[in-house]
């Protein structure tokens, strides 16, 4: 994108003609754990909106304004007629900030894909908050929770001012989130989950809070596909932990292993919790994340 | 077989303290080179993996560095120069006699190859397994001994000599090789001698063997057939009866067709089969006045092993008659002669002038043996040079013992032959004294010798030391049988009654012009050169292969002389399994030799597969990268 071009453009991140066309896409969570208050987003109960959802029998003390005339004038028995009922979902971004996450531009399609699920969400009125982690122990960098379009331009601000760095495990970044955040919703948790501890307690508290959750695995090509070889000093970014190797040639059928086993395993986690999970190649295009891969697998419509 | 090597050069394991300095640059190279990676999570997990799946980590680790350690081992083990032993003593001067007779070249009906090719694959086996510190010699073994090489261990010098050893048509001596190889041993110290021969030569070996000999017998060769014998005489109508002898080898029966060219023009032919180890004779007659030349040629019609003894020549005189001077004195032999109208009798009545040379003088007086002739009788008295020895009285004597297989004496019977004059030894002579001078006594008397036999040069003397005419003897059976036998041994001296096909090794002697140069083109292309001597003989001219040899210079006019194999133990191809030699004999070795055996080629190929097996490891795509 040129100077000019860039100038013209609503955010970084994205040019305005993906904006357009996230701004016609919606989350489609599996569950809708939505809060009570009023909203634009479906909630499986029987609502007031206008949207059509059934009919049921009529029974002694409902609403007699929502029988269908209609039907009763056809069959000579009352059915009433129902509506879905529109609540309130929330979407809680969490991106993961550290140093881990500053490689081959995974932090920058963390970033993409923070501020699309974010635009999804303000244009279907959803509530939206961002968290960023990156300190260890630190409060994590937050968006308070925000609606509408108008919010649009404070989500991407916010996401492009987020400055990666940091051992903040994910784990802990979650419970850290947690701790400040309420409302049911998504969760959409951006990270490359490359951690040493256990995910099961903060997907389970996030279960426990109302969360439904949206594990997004973002790696970097030479994660995916390492391409070493020979005796190598591995030097963890965060830690500065090394870890030496030999024969690394060698090693790379069970570091394939080992990194379809944390997939399935995350995957796992998020299945057991109705979540959803899903590894990105941040070294593909994000049309193809955006418009396809997220439409096939069905975490958006 | 020892299975333990042994090192030429032990030395080399001084380049074993390479090994320091290669585990040092090893490790020192391993300053890993450092790489950033977002988290070690996976990687740890990765390598606790490995090290509890993987007993043998440590080992790959450093497989690079086994891998280097190993490439040095093989690489000073080639060094060090490692031998398989052999477990016989190693010879370090080693003599190698190889047969290259006629018989050698005797080739096997599968695969075609002679019994020099071999005797060649493996003495080419020994070179190849030459360890630095032996010297092999090589001597070729024909009818003479010649040395190919002198004691070296340039392969190249001893395969090239190998090379260009060629099969020559003569019977094998193999004396002359132990011989030369005695020579040698006087210059370098010898301990074994091997001889690699298919067996086919005499059984008993005149010589001390001062050395081991290591005899290695080469397989047998298919079955042959040959002409081993070609020789032709004048018969009394005047025409010459040809005599072929044709030898089949012990393998098998075979069927052939014997030809017979007078003059390059077929004369005639006959088919015959030849069982196994069967002789047959053939014979043939031709009419020729004015000499010609035959030659036969055996046809077989199977597969014969040898070709070189599948054609004879013969050379047929020209006819004519025989001059004999006989001294006046002696009429019974002249009476005895007078009816032979293939004779003419000197000196005639009306020439008082006889030739220069004679055929046969049959003489009274020693005077009268002066004149050339072939054959030399002398009658009645003592020569000059035996009259120290021999005394003559007159005395009533018989004949006590004649050697019946003299050509002279040949079928003729001399008991009850009344002498009338006796030799008499002198005081302390005998036959030895006669022997001394090159007299063979053929008939004793009481108390002498009666008849002498004597070799000179080129004639042949015979002395009756009594006057036969003042004995009983004309008037016995024996005498005309005994002028007949004079008669036909001079015609075999003339070469006009009968004559023999020429064999090889050596051209027969031939008179030329005296002490002129002559040139030799031999059956094989090659040209020989040498000078006739002060009687015009050229002699003395190896003849190692079958054919024809022409012959230029004066008085040679490009003739003509052929020779052939006609060697009965090289057509039969027997082999002897123990050669007998003076004292011990020598069995032919059931084992091919077995020679040191150097490893280093070996060992510096392995160290060439581990560089490529390490460099294929550097280089190789890593495992386990999803295509």
């Amino acid at each position: 994108m040129s100077q000019e071009t860039q100038s013209n453009q609503y955010t970084s991140l994205f040019d305005n003609k993906t904006l357009s066309m996230l701004e016609r896409m919606r989350l489609n969570p599996t569950r809708r754990l939505t809060n009570r208050s009023r909203g634009e987003h479906l909630s499986g109960k029987g609502g007031t909106s206008t949207e059509f959802s059934d009919y049921r029998n009529y029974v002694a003390g409902d609403d007699v304004r929502y029988i269908d005339w209609n039907i009763f004038s056809r069959l000579n028995r009352p059915y009433m007629k129902q509506y879905q009922h529109e609540e309130e979902m929330h979407v809680v971004l969490i991106l993961d900030a550290s140093s881990s996450m500053d490689y081959e531009d995974k932090f920058l399609r963390c970033q993409q894909l923070a501020a699309a699920f974010g635009v999804m969400g303000l244009l279907n009125f959803e509530k939206v908050s961002a968290y960023a982690c990156n300190q260890k122990g630190g409060r994590p960098a937050k968006l308070s929770p925000c609606t509408g379009r108008i919010s649009m331009k404070r989500l991407f601000d916010f996401l492009t001012k987020i400055e990666v760095g940091g051992d903040s495990p994910i784990e802990e970044a979650v419970e850290d989130v947690l701790r400040s955040h309420r409302g049911r919703g998504v969760a959409i948790v951006l990270s490359d989950y490359e951690s040493f501890g256990d995910l099961q307690r903060p997907f389970n508290m996030l279960f426990s809070a109302g969360m439904e959750i949206f594990g997004v695995q973002v790696l970097g090509p030479s994660e995916i596909n390492p391409e070493i070889n020979g005796d190598l000093r591995l030097v963890d970014s965060e830690s500065g932990q090394t870890l030496d190797i030999s024969s690394a040639g060698d090693l790379l059928g069970l570091y394939h292993e080992h990194r379809a086993l944390l997939e399935n395993h995350l995957a796992m986690l998020c299945r057991q919790r109705s979540g959803r999970f899903m590894t990105i190649n941040s070294g593909d295009s994000l049309e193809h994340i955006l418009f396809d891969l997220l439409r096939r697998k069905g975490w958006v419509l | 077989m020892n299975f333990w090597p042994g090192f030429y050069s032990l030395q080399g394991a001084w380049y074993l303290l390479l090994l320091v300095p290669l585990v040092i640059f090893y490790f020192l190279k391993l300053k890993r080179p450092h790489k950033n990676v977002p988290s070690l999570a996976l990687w740890s997990q990765v390598i606790n993996d490995r090290r509890v799946n993987s007993p043998f980590q440590k080992f790959k680790r450093s497989i690079l560095l086994l891998l280097q350690i190993l490439l040095l081992l093989f690489l000073v083990l080639s060094l060090m120069q490692p031998y398989i032993q052999s477990g016989a003593d190693r010879a370090q001067y080693l003599p190698i006699l190889i047969d290259c007779s006629a018989s050698m070249a005797a080739t096997d009906p599968d695969t075609k190859k002679s019994r020099l090719d071999l005797a060649k694959e493996r003495v080419t086996e020994l070179i190849d397994n030459l360890l630095p510190d032996q010297r092999i010699s090589l001597v070729a073994v024909s009818s003479t001994a010649h040395r190919l090489t002198d004691f070296t261990d340039n392969q190249r010098v001893l395969k090239q000599a190998l090379t260009g050893l060629t099969v020559d048509d003569v019977p094998s001596k193999l004396e002359d090789a132990l011989r030369m190889t005695q020579a040698l041993s006087r210059t370098v110290p010898i301990k074994t001698v091997l001889f690699y021969s298919d067996g086919n030569f005499p059984k008993e070996v005149s010589f001390d063997l001062p050395f081991e000999l290591n005899y290695q017998k080469l397989p047998p060769a298919g079955s042959n057939m040959g002409i081993t014998s070609f020789n032709a005489r004048k018969n009394q109508t005047g025409n010459w009866d040809v005599f072929i002898r044709l030898e089949n080898s012990p393998k098998s029966e075979n069927p052939a067709t014997i030809e017979l060219k007078q003059d390059g023009q077929t004369v005639a032919k006959e088919e015959l089969i030849l069982g196994k180890g069967d002789s047959q004779r053939i014979e043939f007659s031709i009419n020729t006045k004015s000499g010609s030349t035959l030659e036969a040629v055996l046809t077989p019609g199977s597969f014969d092993s040898l070709p070189a003894d599948n054609r004879a020549f013969l050379k047929i005189p020209s006819s004519r008659s025989l001059l004999v001077f006989i001294s006046p004195d002696l009429e019974s032999y002249r009476y005895a002669l007078a009816e032979n109208k293939d004779l003419e009798l000197y000196p005639r009545k009306e020439e008082s002038v006889g030739p220069a040379e004679y055929d046969l003088i049959i003489a009274a007086s020693e005077k009268d043996l002066d004149k050339q002739a072939l054959i030399k009788l002398g009658v009645g008295f003592i020569p000059e040079e035996l009259k120290q020895y021999i005394s003559l009285e007159t005395k009533l004597t018989d004949m006590v013992d004649w050697n019946r297989s003299s050509a002279l004496l040949r079928h003729v019977e001399l008991n009850d032959v009344q002498i009338t004059e006796q030799p008499v030894w002198a005081e302390n002579a005998g036959v030895e004294n006669l022997e001394g001078l090159g007299y063979e006594v053929l008939v004793h008397g009481r108390l002498g010798p009666l008849l002498l036999q004597k070799r000179n040069s080129g004639e042949l003397e015979f002395f009756f030391l009594f006057n036969t005419d003042h004995s009983t003897m004309p008037y016995r059976v024996g005498f005309p049988i005994m002028v007949s036998n004079l008669i036909q041994l001079t015609l075999q001296e003339a070469g006009i009654a009968e004559v023999q096909a020429s064999a090889t090794p050596v051209l027969p002697a031939v008179e030329y012009v005296p002490e002129k140069k002559y040139q030799i083109k031999t059956p094989d292309g090659q040209q020989l050169s040498t000078e006739s001597n002060k009687n015009g003989l050229v002699s003395g001219i190896a003849a190692l292969h079958v054919g024809k040899y022409l012959i230029t210079g004066e008085g040679a006019d490009s003739a003509e002389i052929c020779v052939s194999l006609l060697n009965p133990q090289e057509t039969s191809l027997v082999s002897i399994d123990e050669i007998q030699f003076s004292e011990v004999p020598v069995t032919a070795s059931q084992t091919q030799i077995d020679s040191d055996k150097p490893l280093w080629v070996e060992f510096a190929f392995i160290a060439f597969v581990l560089l490529l097996v390490e460099w294929w490891y550097f280089q190789r795509r890593p495992a386990g990268i999803p295509s």
